[in-house]
This record gives C-alpha cells, sequence and structure tokens, in this order.
C-alpha cells in the first residue's frame, strides 16, 4: 500500500502550455479541413456555381446581342455568374449543419468541450473557421464563375464589362450570403444536434418555407402573405447578389421590397437569432 | 487531487449521483468501482464539467477544470464512449486537441509511440478497433502531461497485453505524484491495479478505503469445518456473535470465530474434525456482497 502524498509532479517540458483562443481556431482549423467531406463540399461549390454559370452563359437567348446595352449586359453578366449560388448555397448548408452535428453524431463534442471547457470559445472558433473558409472559398469560386461568364458572352458577341460596380458587389454579395448561410446552418446543426435533423431544418428553411408561402400567397392573393416570404432568409439573402437595375420601378402599395442593405441585415438577423439560441443551448446542456 | 463534495445528478426522477463526497489524493492509484449504471461515469463528467452537477461540486487541484488556464495540463480524460471524429486520422485528430493548448507537434508523436499506435496514426479512426480506440482515447488523455489522469473503464477491449501495459502505466503515473482516477465494473481488474478504492452503487459511496480494507471490512470471514458430531461441534461452538451454517453435504461454516479457536475447542470437547479451513472471501465476493446489500435496500425502499 503506497502512502499518499501531497507531491506535485515535476517541471515537464509542456508546463508553459495555455489554452488560448488563437490555438482553439487553429484546431477548428485543423479539424475542417482534416474531413474529406468538407473537401468535397468544398470541391462542389466550386464546380457547381463555375459549371452553372457555364451553362447559363452559353444558352442564355440574346437577340441582336451586339446593341445590348451596357446596363442589361451588365445584367446578364451578375445573372449568369451568381445563377450558380441558389445550388452551393445548399451545398454550404450542408457544410455548416456538419461541421457540429458530425462532432455530436460521432461523440468528438466530448474531446472538444474537456479542451475548452468553456465551450463558447470552441462554439465561435468554429463559426469564425467555417465562415471564413466558405466565404473564401465562394469568393473564388464566383470569381471564376464570373470570369467564365464574361468570356462567354464577349464570345457571343455581347460587350460585358466586369470590372462595374454593379457587377462586382453582387458578386461580393453572393460569397456574404453563402457564409451567411453556412452560419445560419451551424446555429441549426448547434440547436438540433443531430446530421439528418440540422439539414432537413436549414434545407427546409431555405428552400420549402419560401415555395409553401408562395403558393399560399398565389392562392389567396394576400399581401401580407408575400412580405413575409420576402424576409425569409433566402428571399432576404438573395438580395444581397441580386442586380440592381438603376431605374426599377417603385413596388406596388403595401408590397415590402428588400434591396441590398435591407435584405442583408434581415438574414444577419437571422444569423444572429440562431447563433445566439445555439450559445446559449450549447452552454446549458450536458454533452 | 480530485475533491468532490455532495455531488449529485438527478435526470428527471432519477438520481444518477447521490451526494457523494470524496477526496482522490495524488501519488496513488485510486480505483472507482460500482456495477454499470451506478453512476461512475456521470461522476467522472461532471469532474471535467461535461455533465453540470444537480448540487454540489468536484474541484481538481483546488479549482473547478474549467477554471484552469490549461485544463489539458491538468486533467487527461477518457470517457467511456468513444469520443473520436470517425472521419478522421488518429494523427489529426490529436493534432486538433493538441492546437488548442499550443501543445507541439513532437507532443503529439510522443503519445502516439507511448501508445503503440505509429502503425495506425495515419488511418481514418473508423475502422479503429475497439482496442486501438482506446489506446487513441489514452494518447489524448496524456497528451497535456497532466497531473490528473481520468480513466473510464481504461481496460475495455484490450488485449492482455494491453490490459497490463495500461495497468504498469497507471502505477508508473502514480509514482511519479500524479492523480490517477480509473473506473471499472471489475473488482478484479481493481484488484491489480488500484491501492485505493472508492465503490459506488446506486450513485452513493459505499466505500472509500485502502484495498486491503475494503476486502477486510465488507466480508465476514468463515472457517469450513467437517465433522462426524455436527451436533456436539455446533452445541461446543455456541456463542455470542457466532453462527453456525450447516449445508448438505454435512460441511458446516462457522462465522465469529477464527479456525484456531475452533480447534482448541473441538480439541477440548474431545470432538474429531475432518476439515478445518478459513476461507476469505475474494475481492469479487466482497464486492459483490456491498452493491448487493445497497441494490436490495433500494428494492424494499422503492417496492
Amino acid at each position: 500500500m503506497t502512502t499518499a502524498t501531497e507531491t506535485t509532479t515535476a517541471a515537464g517540458p509542456l508546463d508553459g502550455i495555455r489554452l488560448s483562443f488563437g490555438g482553439v481556431l487553429n484546431s477548428e482549423w485543423i479539424k475542417l479541413h482534416s474531413l474529406r467531406s468538407t473537401m468535397w463540399c468544398l470541391g462542389l461549390v466550386i464546380l457547381l456555381s463555375v459549371g452553372f454559370s457555364a451553362l447559363v452563359a452559353g444558352v442564355l437567348h440574346l437577340q441582336n446581342p451586339g446593341a445590348i446595352p451596357a446596363t442589361n449586359a451588365a445584367s446578364l453578366l451578375v445573372q449568369s455568374s451568381t445563377i450558380g449560388v441558389n445550388f452551393t448555397q445548399l451545398v454550404a448548408a450542408v457544410l455548416g449543419v456538419l461541421v457540429i452535428s458530425g462532432e455530436y453524431s460521432t461523440g468528438m463534442i466530448r474531446s472538444t468541450f474537456t479542451a475548452v471547457p468553456g465551450r463558447l470559445g470552441a462554439y465561435f472558433g468554429k463559426l469564425i473557421v467555417l465562415a471564413v473558409v466558405v466565404f473564401v472559398v465562394s469568393i473564388v469560386s464566383l470569381g471564376i464563375s464570373s470570369l467564365v461568364a464574361t468570356g462567354i458572352l464577349n464570345a457571343r458577341g455581347v460587350n460585358v464589362d466586369l470590372t462595374r460596380s454593379d457587377v462586382l458587389l453582387p458578386l461580393l454579395g453572393g460569397a456574404g450570403y453563402l457564409a451567411l448561410v453556412a452560419i445560419l446552418a451551424f446555429a441549426f446543426g448547434a440547436i438540433i444536434r443531430s446530421s439528418a435533423g440540422g439539414i432537413a431544418a436549414i434545407l427546409g428553411t431555405l428552400l420549402v418555407l419560401p415555395v409553401a408561402l408562395q403558393v399560399v400567397a398565389g392562392l389567396t392573393n394576400a399581401t401580407w402573405v408575400s412580405n413575409v416570404a420576402s424576409f425569409l432568409p433566402s428571399a432576404s439573402g438573395g438580395q444581397l447578389y441580386a442586380f440592381v437595375q438603376p431605374n426599377a420601378p417603385a413596388p406596388a402599395s403595401g408590397v415590402v421590397a428588400l434591396d441590398a442593405t435591407t435584405g442583408g441585415l434581415v438574414l444577419a438577423a437571422w444569423v444572429i437569432v440562431g447563433v445566439v439560441i445555439g450559445a446559449v443551448l450549447i452552454k446549458r446542456r450536458d454533452v | 487531487m480530485i475533491e468532490i463534495e455532495g455531488l449529485t445528478k438527478r435526470y428527471g426522477p432519477k438520481l444518477a449521483v447521490d451526494d457523494v463526497t470524496f477526496t482522490v489524493r495524488p501519488g496513488i492509484v485510486t480505483g472507482f468501482l460500482g456495477p454499470n449504471g451506478a453512476g461512475k461515469s456521470t461522476t467522472m463528467r461532471m469532474i471535467v464539467g461535461l455533465d453540470k452537477p444537480t448540487a454540489g461540486h468536484a474541484l481538481v487541484d483546488g479549482k473547478p477544470y474549467a477554471k484552469h488556464p490549461a485544463p489539458l495540463h491538468e486533467v487527461g480524460a477518457l470517457l467511456e464512449a468513444k469520443a473520436v471524429h470517425t472521419g478522421r486520422t488518429a494523427f489529426n485528430h490529436l493534432r486538433a486537441l493538441a492546437a488548442t493548448h499550443g501543445i507541439p507537434k513532437s507532443r503529439v508523436h510522443d503519445v502516439i509511440a507511448m501508445t503503440g499506435l505509429e502503425s495506425v496514426a495515419n488511418k481514418r479512426v473508423g475502422g479503429f478497433s475497439l482496442g486501438m480506440g482506446e489506446r487513441l482515447g489514452i494518447a489524448a488523455a496524456l497528451l497535456g502531461d497532466p497531473h490528473t489522469l481520468i480513466l473510464d473503464e481504461p481496460v475495455n477491449g484490450l488485449d492482455p497485453e494491453g490490459v497490463r501495459w495500461v495497468r504498469e502505466f497507471c502505477r508508473y503515473l502514480a509514482s511519479e505524484g500524479r492523480t490517477v482516477f480509473i473506473s471499472s465494473h471489475l473488482m478484479s481488474e481493481m484488484s491489480q491495479t488500484a491501492d485505493h478504492l472508492i465503490v459506488l452503487g446506486r450513485g452513493r459511496v459505499l466505500a472509500d478505503a485502502p484495498i486491503s480494507d475494503v476486502i477486510a471490512g465488507a466480508t465476514r470471514r468463515v472457517v469450513r469445518v467437517r465433522t462426524p458430531q455436527v451436533q456436539a461441534l455446533t452445541a461446543a461452538l455456541a456463542g455470542p456473535d457466532i453462527t453456525v451454517t450447516s449445508f448438505d453435504d454435512g460441511a458446516l461454516e462457522v462465522s465469529g470465530v477464527d479456525a484456531a479457536r475452533i480447534g482448541d475447542i473441538a480439541a477440548a470437547s474431545g470432538l474429531p474434525l475432518h476439515e478445518l479451513t478459513p476461507v476469505d472471501a475474494s475481492l469479487e465476493e466482497a464486492y459483490l456482497e456491498l452493491t448487493q446489500d445497497e441494490v436490495e435496500y433500494h428494492s424494499e425502499v422503492t417496492r
């Protein structure tokens, strides 16, 4: 029987180590890029974005392409460059959910929260790494998409200019939209803690809700229903990458029309509410 | 050092851990023993803050685990369920955990070597056997060179060589002055590893003592006696605190008096003895007796 002594262990080489937020960010970056599913998702974002841009720019119906005014040409360029966002948002959403739900389904979350017992550091570390990676990959994919679309439209005789601010801003907005969708999905994943449930919830919010409201609005002809629909994440966030017509007609009275700024703020509000609920639950629940 | 005071965890109507108080001291291996469902894992999870106590608290070296500036340097924990993303390689798993504390990559290689995982370090964890998963869990626990190790069923799924390695490693870590706290539902396992034993049953501490005291205290020692004159010997032995149980095969089990005294009494009465065998209850029996009582007690109360 060994007697208990109040000895402390001898000084080791790791005595200077500290848990730090920088370390947590580094850890989350290692975690994100060391999974194949992440690489598949990010590869798919680039592939879908560029592929759909090339397709749309190639098959757009053009009448007398040489005579299309500059503003309309810019609109065509933005539409064909950002068309892929409709699809890549689904990939960004799936990735956002998996980043956190994958840890719950495998038990990894226990290792994560043992290393970062404050939990919120790991939660926000994950969120930041996810948002930055999705934003950067989206910028790259939209950049390639717009170059491809420019080349194809030019070859078809349309005089397009990629450097116009009303072209560049929607491209930037598209990347911002995808990053925000990924964060919203991440919050859903944190709240629901299951991959299937989280993905179903975010895809339902992005895809099914707008269609359901559209059907109701069409049947009832109620303005308020379509007004509600324009505050959904996909509709409000969609303003971020839409081409702004300089002389667009004013909306009919009583109809809400969001622009890039207000639409972006509405989506940001969704994201903040989701992230705060996720943070409270992450902090409170047992794992 | 782990100090637990009044720790309680309630899941709905069920008390998983019921007002538990004990201290795990450095320099020795402390075994945490109890049947499945006794509340061992829940207690361990509360120490590292994965579960929040309903009442009471757990301190590691004087502070709640989460308040330490380098938690992984304070406690290395291997918790019962697998806690690894199956899609990541063992090396990347350890590297990601190490990164949170700025632990150098060389240490990751060290713990991989210590746990014998070199050949599978770059394989994805999803394909690991139970034993390899257990080794990876131990590697992760060692990553921060912790003062305190909390290992929940560490020999689960290990081959005999791995089991011996864990035992020796735990004793070595304790000899360095670390606090080593390991759980098991097998008494035989604890008897070969632990110096001190905390026995948990139905969420409550049933015993908290050096392992030798647990065996001595929890069991009555009996002496098996055979004699052709059963009735005469039974009468001769009669006394306060002495019980004699007879069995169909003619053997008697006597408790409350030792073998030497039984021999003396028999000789004094002129009774022949054919067998006189002291029977020490095994650790396993001691443990069963402890937890059996607890189960029966609760059954009486609830039904």
